[in-house]
């Protein structure tokens, strides 16, 4: 950028940008020429030599944005700054703190073992030892743990109190003390009181609570792959006609205009309109729907689907970041970047906890300054501190992480993959549950489902035509059958002079005569008899939104076939159970109204939507969320990998597509549906589990509490002293990760 | 179908890169090229139907031509 000069008019920007891929004075004038005609830009002048061009724009009529897309659309790039950069550098700053964490975790569990063996099994044996301890722990607390300071901080700003103030106040204060204690030991020896050091204290509390941190992050779902796995659906090298010529180009280089020959089986890398051809396309992972889609002249096509066995030349209109596929990636960020975070359990605990212990603390003080024995102030002061330090439990940090990890790997054994460890802390609060069609409550491929025959005599000689002519097809469906008479034992038989009938089906020669296999068109075309028994057996199979494939030689039809997508085994029973656990079912399909219907009532949904399309699966989510439920999201597809990110829990299928599992929190292996109530069962036992966990990390240390506030020094003139800090720290830790193992044994599901 | 010349001011790889969309674009094309190393840079064109659908887009692209 040379200059950045605004008119008096301030909606008038006049700006110099660099060009790349302008070769010759020719290129100048077509970029020029180009860009002028645009609503909003008032003068384009290209200055060659420079490579760069002068833009006079209006930018309430027209972005900066538009005119480097327009500018694309013939091959020049305009060099503003780049958005991908941000996306970069913000992935960059979550990869290195967690190499932080890492390393403070490292220095602070380094430097606290040797303060905590000297602490609990040398003391009073090593000379200049509180010295030693308080060089040691200093950069534990101020380096290791210093996010406690400044998050405490930051919240005693709004007067509010979480995890991180009852560790900051608590290791601080006693650092603090024991700093005192080690410059001026005389001023509590003075007065007959040992001055005790509470080093080893601060820095286990740290540590530990820096290693939960360092678990729960590591647990975290990762966001930032998304993006890559796209890349995999995406061709590297695409043919397409430059100047006449077929080369092949990377797809980077692909520009908007370019007509593209797209090969059998090749990805479509780009969004774009059919030229000339004809093929089938899949298109399943972009609308779920398992049946690849007929594309002739002017049809639409997207990228990451797939080309069957025809040739297409497509012209592509949106490339890279423009794409369908790109903008339901785009979704998907956005819809995980504005998930809330959960206020955590051990949070909302410690924010309760702060305000009592300080409380406490401050009566001690006064208890113990108005009745207490001389010299009270020392008293005072010493009690209300010991309080304080004694009030943060050193297993408070393993809590929730222990909890998490025993029940992430609990999952794992059961086929329930938990990437991100918050949709397992919600999944026990999940009252309504979105499914989608195809691939979650189906199976996700086409089927034969029925058969009916003419004659039974002859229906093994009708079943080896019929998988003859239907090897030769191309059409998705012809698969379906193939695969099914194989399994059926059929053997192809010698047929001669196949053809195929657009939009009908196909026919074949057998021993001189004629057999069709299609459509209820191509009987009517060919005036072939229907006999009524089998024209009802027919209609019933249609109405219950199954595709019928007919069978006939040139007088009558023979046999009726139907495909379906089939339903799981699994899922009616498992939506009974979810149902009966009280969670509301909703289905949402691409798929039309009939099949939706049709499946809908074989599996007892009551609340169905049909031809959804994928920006619309999220918008229900979050429609849903508005009216106060948590939802679950089960899906497979890449359409369904908005609404799976959106749902305050994602749920997709094992089988399903590598952007789908990216986006949820919860894959399940087996694609069954009844792994869900698992899953619900899994996170309410976690909860409970971390529930115990935090009453187990508490309870030793509120017992202390009484002791630090001297509760037994007129009995036995007994003051919290390092030993009974210590048992309070090594009783709660155990407590809590044997706990959390007990997550382990137990069974359910 | 037929093969019509024009003489164009499509210089090198970047003036065909401006003028390849506006040339996909068209349905009456079934398939074109610019002979860049001849001095009067022939574009020939394979057309059924209209050739000033041709010369409108080769101008909207910002570049001459005219029939020879």
């Amino acid at each position: 950028m040379d200059a950045n000069v605004k008119d008096a008019d301030k909606a008038i920007i006049k700006e110099s940008y660099g060009v790349l891929g302008m070769t010759c004075a020719s290129c100048a004038v077509s970029l020029e020429s180009y860009l002028k005609p645009n609503e909003g830009i008032q003068e384009v002048s290209v200055n060659y030599p420079n490579k760069s061009v002068e833009i006079v724009y209006n930018q309430d009529a027209v972005t900066l944005n538009h005119i480097k897309n327009r500018a694309q659309e013939i091959g020049y790039e305009i060099l503003t700054g780049d958005k991908n950069e941000q996306q970069e550098a913000i992935e960059q700053a979550e990869d290195n703190r967690l190499k932080k964490l890492r390393s403070k975790l490292t220095v602070a569990a380094a430097l606290s073992t040797p303060v905590f063996i000297m602490a609990m099994f040398f003391m009073g044996q090593i000379p200049y030892e509180n010295w030693i301890m308080m060089v040691l722990s200093a950069p534990v607390l101020f380096w290791s743990g210093s996010e406690f300071f400044v998050n405490a901080w930051k919240k005693l700003q709004r007067f509010s109190s979480n995890m991180d103030t009852l560790v900051a106040l608590s290791t601080g204060v006693a650092f603090v003390f024991s700093l005192f204690n080690t410059i001026y030991p005389q001023f509590f020896l003075n007065h007959d009181i040992t001055p005790h050091v509470y080093y080893e204290s601060a820095v286990i509390i740290v540590t530990l609570i820096l290693l939960g941190r360092y678990m729960e992050e590591r647990a975290k779902g990762k966001t930032s792959s998304a993006i890559k796995k796209l890349m995999g659906l995406q061709p590297k090298e695409v043919v397409v006609f430059r100047n006449g010529e077929e080369i092949s180009v990377p797809l980077s280089d692909v520009l908007k205009g370019d007509l593209i020959l797209l090969r059998p089986g090749d990805k479509v890398p780009v969004d774009g309109k059919v030229k000339s051809g004809e093929s089938y396309i899949d298109e399943s992972m972009i609308t779920g729907e398992p049946i690849p889609v007929n594309k002739v002249k002017g049809e639409e096509v997207f990228a990451g689907t797939v080309n069957q066995k025809g040739s297409l030349k497509l012209l592509a209109r949106k490339v890279g970041g423009e794409t369908l596929l790109a903008q339901i990636i785009q979704l998907v960020k956005s819809a995980q970047a504005s998930k809330p975070p959960i206020q955590k359990l051990v949070d909302k605990v410690a924010g309760v906890f702060v305000p009592v212990v300080v409380g406490l603390a401050l009566l001690t003080f006064f208890l113990w300054f108005f009745l207490g024995p001389e010299p009270s102030i020392t008293y005072a002061f010493l009690t209300l501190i010991t309080v304080l330090i004694i009030a943060c439990p050193c297993a408070l940090g393993l809590a929730t992480p222990t909890a998490l990890m025993v029940g992430i790997g609990k999952g794992a054994e059961q086929g329930i993959l938990i990437k991100d460890a918050q949709a397992l802390e919600v999944a026990h609060k999940t009252n309504a549950l979105v499914l989608d069609k195809t691939g979650t409550i189906t199976e996700g491929k086409p089927e034969v489902t029925d058969t009916y025959w003419k004659s039974d005599t002859s229906k093994k000689l009708f079943q080896d035509i019929l998988l003859s002519v239907e090897s030769n097809s191309e059409h998705p469906l012809a698969h379906a059958i193939v695969q099914y008479l194989k399994e059926a034992k059929s053997k192809p038989v010698d047929i001669s002079n196949f053809e195929s009938i657009t939009g009908q089906g196909a026919k074949a020669k057998y021993e001189g005569e004629w057999f069709f296999i299609g459509n209820e068109e191509l009987v009517r075309d060919n005036e072939i008899g229907f006999s009524s028994k089998l024209k009802s057996q027919s209609d019933t199979l249609t109405q219950e939104a199954k595709t019928v494939v007919l069978f006939a030689d040139h007088k009558e039809v023979l046999g009726v076939i139907a495909i379906a997508d089939k339903i799981k085994d699994s899922s009616k029973q498992a939506i009974t159970s979810l149902k009966r656990i009280g969670l509301e079912i909703h289905m949402l399909t691409g798929d039309n109204q009939q099949t939706a219907k049709a499946i809908a009532e074989q599996v007892g949904i009551d609340h169905y939507k049909a031809q959804v399309k994928p920006a619309e699966k999220g918008e229900f989510i979050t429609a849903l969320q508005y009216k106060g439920k948590v939802v679950a999201m089960a899906g497979d597809g890449i359409n369904d990998s908005n609404a799976l990110a959106q749902a305050d829990i994602g749920i997709a299928m094992g089988s399903g597509t590598d952007i789908a599992m990216e986006s949820a929190g919860i894959t399940l292996m087996h694609s069954d549906l009844q792994q869900i109530t698992r899953a619900i069962t899994l996170s309410k036992a976690t909860i409970r589990t971390i529930r115990q966990n935090l009453f187990w990390a508490f309870i030793y240390n509120v017992i202390a509490i009484p002791v630090a506030a001297g509760a037994l020094f007129p009995l036995f003139g007994f003051l919290l002293n390092p030993m009974i800090a210590g048992a309070a720290m090594a009783m709660s830790s155990v407590s809590v990760v044997t706990n959390s193992l007990r997550l382990s044994r137990s069974s359910f599901g | 179908m037929e093969t019509i010349k024009f003489k164009t001011n499509i210089n090198c790889g970047g003036c065909l890169k401006s003028v390849t969309p506006h040339l996909n674009e068209l349905d009456s094309i079934e398939s074109w090229k610019v002979d860049i190393e001849n001095p009067n840079k022939i574009l020939e064109v394979e057309v059924e139907g209209d050739e000033n659908e041709v010369i409108k887009a080769v101008v909207k692209a910002g570049f001459e031509i005219e029939r020879v």
